[in-house]
Order: structure tokens, then sequence, then C-alpha cells
């Protein structure tokens, strides 16, 4: 009987990789594919799959969806097998998912997915309720773990603190797209891992913008 | 106008064919050619002449970061964007070091982006 499989990925590149990824290995079915937390969890409550892949920053909020909905479905559908995809350096993410437990829970990085072994692997393994950590995330946990007194800062991808000093600058989001040639959607992406990371996520937009750069400034030169 | 050939570099035939959907749908675009490494890449750059080469940096053989260097060095190099899984980190420095123009992350590609890359590249 072939494995069947919901997808989660809002990123045009990303989903259409995996879903000729997926496409190509032998007793896989992809029943469908989401791209934001609430289409996810319809559509897995729908089909109830065997296996879900997700990634983790979605709309709505392009934070942690892909956490959150893993840690859903351990409630509701516990049968049920999550492979969750990251970007590298995003320790904090794996620690919220393995939180409520590791069994029938993987997590990879995208780089390494199109290898479709490394996929085909971690789905067999959550399938039959094992876990599966990147190893190169397992270092960076390592990591984070020796230095633990560190600053805000630190948490931030390179990534996000590109964006951070665009903000800096006094861009908005359309000037920090164009400076960094990037769609204003993920800047936004950027801006709300940023306010999550900076433990902002819960102050008025306007106010954690402006902390947001008095933090950079004030540790970031 | 003429449209925007691009050569789309990439070891993964998953995310070749993804990034060719991109191009083939953004207006002005369209696809030159196809490396699967390095080598290929720098072969392709100098017959083909592309206006645009979109770069992966992890492939077998000689990296992306590698190939650009080399087309660097051809006579008129197409300028170069560097794409990876990786959220920039030390990727973009190390690109633009190695002499492409831009660095993108795979997750933000997009037509905007690719429309963004070559206004980028012609200013």
């Amino acid at each position: 009987m072939a494995t069947t499989v919901v997808l989660a990925e809002d990123s045009y590149l990303m989903r259409e990789a995996l879903v000729s990824i997926l496409g190509n290995l032998e007793g896989v079915e992809l029943l469908a594919v989401a791209e934001d937390y609430d289409h996810l969890i319809e559509t897995v409550e729908e089909h109830r799959p065997d296996v879900v892949i997700t990634d983790i920053r979605m709309p709505p909020t392009l934070t942690d969806e892909g956490i959150r909905a893993a840690n859903y479905i351990r409630e509701h559908y516990p049968e049920i097998g999550v492979v969750v995809l990251s970007h590298y350096l995003e320790p904090d993410y794996a620690l919220r998912l393995f939180r409520e437990g590791s069994s029938a829970r993987a997590y990879l990085l995208k780089d390494h997915v199109g290898d479709a072994d490394v996929l085909s692997a971690a789905m067999t393994e959550v399938m039959r309720g094992g876990s599966i950590v990147d190893p190169q995330v397992v270092d960076v946990l390592v990591e984070a773990r020796v230095r633990e007194k560190e600053s805000l800062l630190q948490r931030l991808s390179a990534r996000e603190l590109e964006v951070l000093a665009e903000m800096a600058t006094g861009l908005n989001n359309s000037g920090i797209a164009e400076a960094l040639f990037i769609s204003r959607r993920a800047v936004e992406k950027h801006i709300n891992a940023i306010f999550t990371k900076l433990d902002l996520s819960f102050e008025e937009s306007t106010h954690r913008r402006v902390r947001a750069v008095l933090l950079y400034l004030g540790e970031g030169q | 106008m003429a449209d925007v050939r691009v050569l789309i570099v990439d070891d993964q035939l998953p995310f070749r064919e993804a990034s060719r959907m991109v191009v083939e749908m953004t207006d002005g675009f369209v696809v030159a050619g196809e490396a699967g490494n390095g080598e290929e890449a720098v072969e392709m750059a100098r017959e083909l002449k592309p206006d645009l080469i979109l770069m992966d940096v992890q492939m077998p053989g000689i990296d992306g970061l590698e190939a650009t260097r080399r087309i660097r060095d051809l006579v008129d190099p197409p300028p170069v964007a560097v794409m990876s899984t990786h959220e920039s980190g030390d990727y973009r420095h190390t690109a633009l070091e190695a002499g492409a123009y831009a660095f993108i992350p795979k997750s933000e590609f997009s037509m905007d982006a690719l429309e963004g890359l070559w206004r980028q590249a012609i200013t």
C-alpha cells in the first residue's frame, strides 16, 4: 500500500521541487499540497495521511506554523508522522518540535531534501514512530547549548540581521525588499521571524519595529 | 526588447525544473540552458553567452562558487546570481567575493525575485 503524504510549503521553488521529488518516489502518493497553516490543518483532517511534510514559516504569520501544525497533529492525530523542513540555524524550532515528544517526528534541512533518499528515509522513520534530526542541526544545538548566555541578536539568522540592518536605516518594507532584491512578502516573513526571536511578538506593531531597531543599534554595532 | 536568456545551474533536477518553471512563467525571460554541475556551467556560460546565470552553491565537482570565479574570468562574463537553500549565512559574503553580484535563498526565488535580480544586474 502506498504511503500517503500531505505537503505544506509556501515557497514556489521548494514546493515544486518537493512535488517532483515525491512524484518520483516509488510507493508514495501525494494527496494534497497546502500553502498555509489553516489549509494544512484542513487537508490533514480531510485526508488523514500517513505522513505530513511541512515547511516551518508559512502564512498567516510566517513564523512557526509548521511547528504548531506538528504539535496540533500530535495532539489530534498521533498516528500521523511529521517531517519538518527547515533552513539552517533554526535550533529553537527543532527544540520546540521535540519538546512535545520526539516520536514520529523528523527535522531536516532543506538543502538535504533534494536527495530523495534522505526524504524517503525520514518518511519511513516517522511512520514507524521513530525520529530523525539532521546532524547539522544537532551540531548547532550543541553549540547553542555551549553559549547559553547569548545576546538577543545572536538568535537571528544572517539574513534576518541583514533585514534588521536595512530596517535600522529607516527603510520601509518595500525599500528593504528593493535593497535585498527579495519580495515584500519575504521581507515580511523575515520581520515576523525577527519579532518572534526578539520576543516582540506581542508588542504593538509600531513599537516592536522601533524596539527591534533599538536592540540592533544597541547590540549590533 | 529581446528576452532575457537565463542559464540555470543546479545539480538537483527537481530544483532545476522548478527554476525553469519560474523563468518560463516570467514575461520577458527564457531558459537558455540548464547545467547540472560547475564544469558544465562554465562551459555553457562560454558557449551560450546567457544574459543571466542562476547558480546553485553545493554541487559535486567544482561548486557554484568556483564556477562563478571561472565565469568571471571569461571574456565579457554574464552576471551570476548565487542561489542556495541556506538563508544567506556566510554564503552571501563568499558568493559576492567569488564574483556573484547577488545572493538569494531558494525559498525567496519567485517571478518577482527574478525580475528584481535582472533589474539589479543591469543597473
